[in-house]
């Protein structure tokens, strides 16, 4: 693959990539945006591999899930806290604000799975076959992820 | 549960516009282009050193070869220079010369197979 058919396909893919890490990293843009770079170079790299069997942006949100997950293997749990977790949009409302921020402290609680599987279903309307294959786990386990995943949130969002 | 499902419905992250993501893509896809083509060059000067070196190997065997064959010293008559002794090794193994020499054809071959395997991949 080009460097320009993989920018092009890249300049598509960009915005749900990134909320999706967004997601995943508690609202920290800044590392997401990293962890996004990352894993688009890892993609590029591995492009050659890439025949086409799924679709690309399915690919490319597998290997940003691992670039994810490697890098909550690389930090120590208590480099992290809820604190960092929160990064609020400054244009938004103070009551948006208080919804991002309700919503990021919330999936920062929740196991890593389940805030994958939320975040696939419920941000980037993935279905659950497409979400199987990126979290790479059957689909009756994503299924259970995302009702575990609704519970724990309910738990800790006031709505 | 239609509430949670509602909220998180209606709260998807935020993503600001930051025309600076693609251009820094970009950059980092250029660096691997760099490195990949400086790994190809030096795989490429490894592969031709290899190629070199059976190439030299198998024409210095083809000689040693024959020479034992076309012109076999008598080890009694043989003198005690280097190069005689050298025609007395090579008339007394003569029979195992043909082995490293095929060896070193089936090297060549497979190197030079390979090579082309790889380029049809990319």
């Amino acid at each position: 693959m080009t460097q320009e058919r993989f920018i092009s396909l890249v300049r598509a893919e960009q915005e749900p990539l990134r909320r999706f890490l967004l997601a995943l990293c508690g609202g920290d843009a800044a590392l997401a945006d990293d962890i996004a770079q990352d894993a688009l170079v890892r993609a590029y790299v591995a492009s050659g591999s890439f025949l086409g069997l799924s679709k690309f942006s399915t690919w490319l949100f597998r290997i940003a899930y691992n670039c994810y997950i490697d890098h909550c293997r690389k930090v120590r749990p208590d480099q992290t806290s809820l604190e960092d977790a929160v990064a609020l949009p400054a244009s938004e409302t103070s009551d948006a604000s208080f919804r991002y921020q309700q919503l990021y402290q919330a999936l920062e609680r929740i196991p890593e799975k389940e805030k994958a599987a939320i975040a696939l279903f419920y941000f980037e309307d993935k279905s659950i076959k497409e979400i199987s294959a990126i979290l790479n786990m059957p689909q009756g386990t994503v299924k259970y992820q995302l009702s575990m995943g609704r519970n724990h949130l309910k738990q800790y969002i006031q709505l | 549960m239609k509430e949670i499902e509602d909220f998180l419905r209606e709260n998807k992250p935020v993503v600001k516009n930051d025309p600076t993501f693609i251009l820094e893509t970009r950059r980092r896809l250029d660096q691997v282009e760099g490195i990949k083509a400086e790994v190809d060059r030096q795989r490429c000067y490894g592969r031709l050193a290899l190629i070199i070196t059976l190439v030299a190997g198998l024409a210095l065997g083809v000689i040693a070869t024959a020479v034992a064959f076309l012109y076999p010293v008598d080890a009694d008559s043989v003198g005690k220079g280097v190069l005689d002794s050298v025609r007395l090794f090579l008339t007394t193994w003569k029979q195992y010369l043909l082995l490293p020499v095929a060896l070193l054809a089936i090297a060549l071959s497979l190197v030079l197979m390979s090579g082309k395997r790889s380029r049809s991949t990319f």
